[in-house]
């Protein structure tokens, strides 16, 4: 299980400037012959030559029972070795040695993480101020807020590390996860427990659970938040657009602000065709959350079902100044070339139908999977 | 009408001509006893899910519409290199059905000699053409493996000319139609294939669900173009025509002349990629041209699962268009036709969004079922997956047939009179008992043909059998308007299918009708003070009142 979580080679990786710390000190207050087994021992580990190391490095806290960095050295070793069990003995001696050691702490968590004593790790990386092993301690120890905190903490320091994204995404959904489950089996008969019982079914694709999940929410409390967005969402992945309409206009008026059900409200007025009262909506849209690409497009759409080209070229021109090179670039320029054509303008239709096959890659995208 | 088995016997109230309730009476007509045999497997090899196609045409020339039905065949399980598909046995055989004057029907399949359609051929569709103008319709049946044409004899049979014409074309084919290309006044013939498939590297997809494989699994395919020689046989122009340049993964194909310049332009659709329009440049050569006409793709440029089309007019504005249907998820697509050579997608605008996204269609007609004088829209429809519902369950694979009527150029759910959801794949339609209202055969995989037959009305209609000299005999491809009504002839319809050859027209309220037909030879005829509720012959006449080019 720890090994699912954080592999031992991920968690030593950021080991050799500690190994360098431990040189500079290992050279000016050790004994000529300590000192040489120590500087053997790091050259062997470079070389990952690990049994090497390991002797050398015994040698030292052999010639220096209180010099910690011996030992931590020899704890590191043992990691790097995957030998965890090992790796305790020499750290927990080197905190003895030295109680505030950062990297004894940060070793020992370590080794104890990736043996599954999570809730013996957490100290140690406590101290060791490793906020993203921590998190990783805390998921497994059940401590989901806690780690939240330290994995957004990591994140901040580390924003691109697909680790940190992945346990900070793991912690969030076992959080979440977690408050639900309490929920549901402490207040079953709540709007709320309905309405995530509806997002349940609606994720596992049963929908006509998720309907009733979420019509009972609203039984319950017909001013709960967000469920009508929900609900009409389970009616437009069945295609009832009239429903869908329904709920998404039932969430526009409870949150006027709304840019999304606005959106979602001009959609499901836009399958069915009706496109002044789409365009209503997609423009109110568009006022809330100016520029959003899918409503400019949506809107183009709109206008073109309406008959209004100028609106509709604005609308798709606009589009592309904000984005040019992606999927929905490319329908706005096969929009445009369809509006184009329709006027009689072929050479700029033209050029419309070039744009959009060089964003093609000289193909058309698929659009539903066929055959199944 | 009188004379076949109701099966409902719900109220119709006529008001006026307009049709309150269900528009059809499903009907189990006497003798009509077929099951369509497509033999579904556990391996899901492809071909079990798309036949099989119907004709509606009157053979014997007695005025009754008989019924031609395709049969798949018995697909072996495993699946052999080379399988027989068993069609010697008589369970396999396609069949024709004689309407007799009562309504009944008898199966003729072996007296006609069409028992057995060759081992080694998967039946899928069928196409109906005079092709050598003896006055007598000619069936070609399309398959997996070799396809057949069967020339009409005239005497209540037909010969497998198959050999000496040179149309067997292999392969897998699927919606094939008759039409004249070069206006020579001899039908040509033109055949979809889906794509290079066959028994050897059949597969499926899905991975423990077990799912037909998506079309792009198998590499694509070219159609044929055959020109008919007029001495029996036929030429593949395929390559010299400009047809073969293009590969594609056809299942329908429709005719129509979209930008009047007289000659017949083909479209065909194509699933899981771009559609096809071929314009007819009138030298004998085609240019593929659906992407700058605008009848390729959805409106958001994305390739589609196209299967059966029918290219008449919806809008009563003298053009033809284009409709197409597709896979849940997509919405059936509407070329609409602007003149100059254009089209523009308008599925949302007709109301297609909210009938057709949630639904697989297959065959596919225009036809005034009302007598109203604005055409309706049918569709057979469902899934092509029979375990789709496991997959997706907001899918379902037996479904009703989409019946919609035109209101303002906007399509509306109307009753069919159909509750028994079958998996539909063709449809044909005609009057088959002659009252004046457009009936449909539906062809439904494992299962009986349903029979709807139209509860009618009091409204006029008037429906045109034409009779070409110059022109081919059948007049495919003549433009023939009635009150401001237009239908181009042809009998390919939908998705493997054939109808009847006549050209039906409500009329409403009116009580006469001007009929104008433009023949393919450029002869432009005109009938003033047409009476109404008569089947009329129209002969091409031999000298031209008034030509048009």
């Amino acid at each position: 299980m720890i090994s699912g979580l954080m592999s031992a080679g991920a968690m030593v990786s950021g080991l050799a400037i500690r190994a360098v710390f431990v040189v500079t000190f290992a050279t000016l207050s050790l004994s000529p012959e300590a000192a040489q087994h120590m500087q053997a021992g790091i050259a062997a580990d470079k070389q990952r030559q690990f049994d090497v190391a390991v002797t050398e490095f015994k040698k030292v806290t052999e010639l220096e029972p209180s010099f910690a960095d011996g030992f931590i050295s020899l704890g590191q070793v043992y990691i790097e070795k995957h030998e965890f069990g090992s790796a305790m003995q020499p750290l927990k001696h080197a905190l003895e040695v030295s109680p505030d050691s950062a990297p004894a702490h940060q070793l020992l968590g370590y080794a104890l993480l990736i043996q599954g004593f999570a809730s013996q790790a957490i100290p140690h990386l406590e101290k060791a101020q490793d906020k993203t092993a921590l998190g990783v301690a805390q998921i497994q120890a059940g401590q989901l807020a806690e780690a939240v905190v330290n994995l957004q903490g990591a994140l901040a320091v580390h924003p691109n590390d697909p680790d940190v994204l992945f346990y900070l995404g793991r912690a969030s959904g076992l959080l979440s996860k977690q408050s639900i489950d309490t929920l549901i089996a402490g207040y079953p008969d709540s709007a709320r427990a309905h309405q995530a019982m509806g997002e349940n079914y609606f994720v596992l694709r049963q929908m006509p659970d998720a309907e009733k999940e979420y019509r009972e929410a609203l039984r319950l409390r017909p001013d709960v938040p967000e469920v009508h967005m929900e609900l009409g969402e389970v009616y437009a992945g069945a295609f009832q657009w009239d429903k869908a309409e329904e709920e998404f206009r039932a969430q526009s008026k409870l949150q006027p602000g709304n840019a999304e059900a606005a959106y979602r409200l001009g959609e499901a007025l836009l399958a069915q065709g009706k496109g002044h009262e789409a365009r209503v909506e997609l423009l109110r849209a568009d006022k809330l959350l100016p520029d959003m690409p899918e409503t400019l497009y949506s809107l183009g759409k709109a206008a073109s079902l309406e008959g209004d080209s100028a609106a509709a070229e604005k609308d798709w021109t606009k589009l592309l100044s904000i984005e040019s090179e992606s999927p929905l670039a490319a329908q706005a320029h096969f929009g445009l070339a369809a509006l184009y054509r329709k006027q009689g303008k072929t050479a700029a239709a033209q050029e419309q139908m070039q744009e959009f096959q060089r964003l093609q890659g000289g193909s058309t995208p698929s659009q539903a999977p066929a055959k199944q | 009408m009188n004379s076949l088995l109701r099966i409902s016997s719900i109220i119709t109230l006529v008001l006026g001509g307009a049709l309150v309730g269900p528009v059809f009476e499903v009907v189990q007509p006497r003798g009509l006893n077929f099951t369509l045999e497509n033999s579904p497997t556990p391996q899901k090899h492809l071909i079990e899910t798309m036949p099989g196609g119907v004709a509606l045409f009157d053979y014997n020339n007695d005025g009754l519409l008989d019924i031609f039905l395709v049969n798949g065949g018995r697909i072996s399980s495993p699946l052999p290199a080379q399988d027989d598909f068993d069609r010697h046995d008589p369970r396999y055989w396609n069949r024709l059905f004689r309407q007799n004057k009562d309504g009944s029907f008898t199966d003729v399949t072996e007296q006609a000699g069409l028992a057995n359609a060759g081992d080694g051929n998967y039946g899928m569709g069928v196409a109906v053409g005079d092709y050598d103008n003896d006055g007598y319709p000619d069936l070609y049946v399309t398959s997996y493996g070799k396809n057949i044409l069967y020339h009409n004899n005239g005497d209540g049979t037909f010969t497998d000319v198959t050999a000496k014409a040179g149309v067997a074309a292999g392969g897998w084919s699927e919606s094939a139609g008759f039409f004249d290309y070069d206006n020579d006044g001899k039908l040509d013939l033109f055949v979809t294939r889906y794509m290079e498939w066959d028994t050897k590297h059949s597969k499926d997809c899905g991975g423990n669900f077990h799912t037909y494989c998506p079309p792009e699994e198998f590499p694509a395919t070219t159609n044929i173009l055959y020109h008919n020689n007029g001495d029996g046989t036929f030429t593949d122009v395929s390559q010299r025509s400009g047809i073969a340049a293009k590969k594609g993964r056809a299942l329908g194909v429709g005719f129509a002349d979209y930008d009047g310049d007289g000659f017949t332009d083909i479209f065909v659709s194509n699933d899981g990629m771009q559609q096809y329009l071929y314009h007819n440049n009138g030298n004998g050569t085609f240019s593929e041209v659906a992407l700058e006409a605008g009848a390729a793709l959805s409106d958001n440029g994305r390739r589609m699962s196209g299967m059966g089309v029918v290219f008449q007019d919806y809008d009563n504005d003298g053009r033809p268009d284009i409709m197409v249907t597709l896979l849940p998820r997509e919405i059936y697509s509407v070329y609409h036709n602007d003149g100059g050579g254009s089209f523009s997608y308008r599925s949302l605008e007709t109301g297609l969004g909210v009938l057709s996204s949630g639904s697989s269609g297959w065959s596919i007609g225009l036809e005034d079922f009302e007598n109203s004088g604005i055409k309706d829209l049918f569709v057979a429809q469902s899934h092509v997956l029979d375990n789709v519902a496991v997959i997706d369950p907001s899918l379902h694979y037996l479904d009703v047939p989409l019946l919609a009527t035109n209101r303002s150029n906007r399509f509306e759910r109307i009753d069919s009179g159909v509750t028994t959801p079958v998996a539909a794949r063709g449809a044909a339609f005609g009057d088959l008992n002659n009252d004046g209202w457009q009936d449909v055969v539906v062809t439904a995989l494992g299962g009986h043909p349903q029979v709807l037959m139209n509860r009618g009305g009091k409204a006029h209609w008037l429906t045109i059998s034409l009779r070409g000299t110059r022109s081919n005999r059948d007049g495919y491809g003549a433009r023939v308007q009635v009150n401001g009504q237009t239908r181009f002839a042809t009998s390919t319809v939908g998705y493997l299918s054939a109808s009847d050859k006549r050209l039906h027209f409500g009329l409403g309220t009116a009580e006469k009708a001007k009929v104008e037909v433009l023949w393919p030879s450029g002869i432009h005829q005109i009938l003033d003070e047409v009476h109404p509720d008569q089947v009329l012959e129209v002969r091409e006449p031999e000298l031209s009142e008034k030509k048009q080019r």
